[in-house]
């Protein structure tokens, strides 16, 4: 188990924690989502993974061992796959899985670092990135979804126990996306613990068995995504004509927390739409009927359970992120 | 995992043929042009100019001294009508004129009292020809007055002691006092000076790809995701290090080769290697190389776009340059910039280089140099080093 407790870390000179107090695990075998807006710290915490930025509060051990001391025994135990093209663009992709190999644990036991060892993995790596065809050419001619799964097929060339995949999906067709979601699942069936983040709530929802979500350096909530979004609480999603976004938070006050509340052109009259999580003891119809003894009318009401979007939302806020 | 990386590091090198280019082709297009184009300025020649003479006397004295002229520097060309505007345009370097009443103080013992022996140039004669034309009339009209002189004084002694005399013919300056270079080989040239100025230069032109590559390494994640697989910043450093040591080493080779037999072939003189101390002229060059790579892995440490990486080492190498006396020999320049010129690392790699291929120099006398350019190294790559370990990637 990859664990990691109490972790603080402050940058020089800035004002405030990039990670405070950060604590959670990840089990092989096992898909942990990442979430957090931009700025959150997840790149902070995936550089403390990746050993290129050192510790400055916190431990974080590898199956029970210091990440420092498995770093010393296996480098690569915990592979990283950044957001960024990590490869080199003028060679091959097959000489990219070469280089990168002979730097992982494989090489460091042999005198020969393009061994058979090496090449057998570069085999594996070919196949299950299904980049066989394109071996022979350069990576910067590579198409955006052949990048990704190159830059995936590097990852796991080290038979490392962790992987850290940054946002793997950044621009790449549904195709070559639901081919990265099914490598992902693939390696996590053979027994690798895999920590994924993304901005696509989608994807961490249909990979991820649990989820963390951090926002200014602190851990949110974290727990089984099924848990998370087995909430009490009810979300009523309406559009109504007839009442101002002042009328509808005032009406709404007693019934739960008004998520949202704007008011947009339709197609023949302005509309009013709003989002209310509601309390545990409302039901959507008593608010409904709030709404139109208020005056206004509904035109549209949808209800159910959170989405992990809407969990997001929820608790790292609407405002924008532009840091 | 070095030898690894070293190989990566070759692999990339050789596909980036504009930084090959750059690499190569831009110090010998240099060596070439600069070698040609300074040619004179190393040795100027007076006996190829385009010169005309204006003679109003007609006496022997002066034709004699017009006849050895001629002999020494070619023959005149036919005066031109308006010879001022021949002169200003430059299409006549140099022209004698050749008052009446030349003859006359050619032999005679009173001091003249003007000048009758006019040597003009064009407004852009070079100060080196400028002056050795100017020597060269002096010595000329000196040499035939003292004959007369003597002559006439000869003429003037009873023949009793007459036999005594000497020869007036053997009273020259010239057989008292001999001018030399003094060298080890062959007298240095313009291609042997350019040929070590521009091989430095090329050496240290690595700064460029070097920072470039390590900045496009360091944004695209390349180099986070290696330092990930637990390769440390020296590794990462050093197996930098090691494939430029070859560049610089191919580099050296190719220059010198090309001093030694293209440059004859261009009608240039050819670098003489006779009386070369191998083992200084290698120590050398590995301390050039060191210290030129640390350098430069010092600046891609410290630069932060490929902006930056594009601008600050090309800048670097000029200044390095123009101040190490590359582009201009310090020996030219005022005694001020000669003074600051040795705090270029560009002078000290040049002054070592010099001291072995034009003053066959050894392993003692290039330790100055040697152990400087060594300095620069352990200071660049020890900072390298430091930021590389402390810097966020």
């Amino acid at each position: 188990m990859l664990t990691l407790s109490g972790i603080h870390t402050r940058y020089p000179h800035a004002t405030g924690f990039a990670l405070e107090d950060v604590t959670f695990d990840v089990d092989r075998g096992e898909v942990l989502g990442l979430l957090g807006p931009n700025g959150a710290g997840k790149t902070t915490l995936i550089s403390h993974l990746a050993g290129i930025l050192p510790l400055q509060q916190g431990s974080i051990s590898v199956d029970g061992q210091s990440l420092q001391q498995s770093r010393k025994t296996h480098p690569a135990r915990i592979a990283v796959a950044p957001q960024e093209y990590a490869f080199f663009p003028t060679l091959t992709v097959r000489e990219n899985l070469q280089c990168f190999g002979a730097m992982g644990h494989g090489a460091a036991s042999s005198s020969d670092p393009f061994n058979s060892r090496i090449t057998s993995r570069i085999k594996r790596a070919l196949s299950f990135a299904q980049l066989e065809n394109f071996s022979g050419q350069r990576a910067n001619t590579l198409s955006g979804g052949l990048k990704r799964r190159l830059n995936l097929a590097i990852a796991s060339m080290s038979d490392p126990d962790y992987l850290l995949l940054d946002e793997p999906t950044v621009g790449v067709d549904p195709q070559s996306r639901a081919f990265l979601l099914d490598a992902v699942r693939q390696l996590a069936s053979d027994g690798m613990g895999v920590i994924y983040t993304s901005h696509y709530m989608e994807e961490v929802a249909a990979l991820a068995q649990r989820v963390v979500i951090i926002d200014h350096g602190k851990v949110l909530c974290q727990g089984a995504l099924n848990a998370l979004l087995a909430s009490d609480q009810t979300e009523l999603r309406f559009e109504q004509i007839g009442l101002s976004d002042i009328d509808v938070r005032h009406v709404l006050q007693n019934y739960g927390q008004v998520q949202s509340s704007r008011h947009h052109i339709g197609q023949s009259s302005e509309h009013c739409s709003g989002q209310v999580l509601l309390h545990s003891h409302c039901q959507p119809g008593q608010v409904l009927l709030a709404l139109e003894q208020a005056g206004a009318r509904i035109v549209h009401a949808e209800f159910g359970r959170l989405n992990l979007e809407q969990l997001f939302m929820q608790l790292t806020k609407r405002s924008l992120r532009d840091n | 995992m070095l030898l690894a990386l070293i190989r990566k590091e070759l692999l990339v090198l050789s596909r980036d043929v504009h930084g090959l280019l750059a690499l190569f082709v831009l110090p010998l297009i240099f060596i070439v042009v600069m070698s040609m184009a300074l040619k004179d300025v190393y040795s100027p020649h007076v006996d190829n100019l385009a010169w005309s003479v204006i003679d109003h006397d007609d006496g022997a004295p002066v034709k004699s001294l017009l006849t050895q002229w001629t002999a020494e520097s070619g023959k005149p060309q036919a005066l031109p009508a308006d010879w001022q505007a021949a002169l200003r345009e430059g299409k006549l370097k140099y022209l004698i004129q050749i008052e009446r009443g030349a003859s006359d103080d050619l032999i005679s013992t009173t001091k003249p009292d003007h000048p009758r022996i006019v040597l003009l140039t064009e407004p852009g004669l070079d100060f080196g020809v400028f002056t050795a034309l100017g020597a060269q009339i002096q010595a000329r009209t000196t040499a035939l007055r003292v004959k007369s002189l003597m002559t006439n004084l000869m003429a003037k002694l009873p023949a009793q002691i007459k036999p005594t005399m000497m020869d007036v013919d053997t009273l020259g300056g010239e057989q008292l006092t001999k001018v030399e270079r003094q060298e080890a080989g062959s007298r240095p040239t313009s291609v042997q000076h350019n040929v070590p100025a521009w091989l430095v230069f090329g050496m240290f032109f690595v700064i460029a790809p070097i920072a470039g590559l390590f900045v496009e390494e360091r944004s695209c994640g390349t180099l986070g995701r290696l330092r990930s697989l637990g390769l440390s910043p020296l590794t990462l450093l050093l197996a930098k290090m090691f494939p430029y040591l070859l560049i610089n080493c191919l580099q050296a080779g190719l220059m010198l080769a090309v001093g030694v037999y293209v440059m004859p072939l261009l009608g240039g003189d050819a670098l003489s290697m006779q009386h070369i101390q191998w083992p200084a002229l290698f120590a050398i060059l590995f301390a050039i190389s060191l210290a030129a790579i640390s350098l430069a892995l010092l600046v891609a440490t410290l630069v932060k776009t490929q902006a930056q990486a594009n601008t600050v080492g090309p800048m670097l190498n000029i200044l390095m340059a123009a101040l190490g006396g590359i582009m201009i020999p310090t020996y030219v320049m005022p005694s001020t910039m000669q003074t600051l010129s040795r705090s270029s690392p560009m002078n000290w790699a040049l002054e070592g280089l010099l001291n072995v291929l034009l003053r066959g120099g050894n392993l003692l006398s290039i330790r100055h140099e040697a152990m400087l350019l060594l300095a620069l190294a352990t200071v660049s790559i020890s900072l390298a080093y430091l930021v590389f370990r402390f810097k966020r990637i």
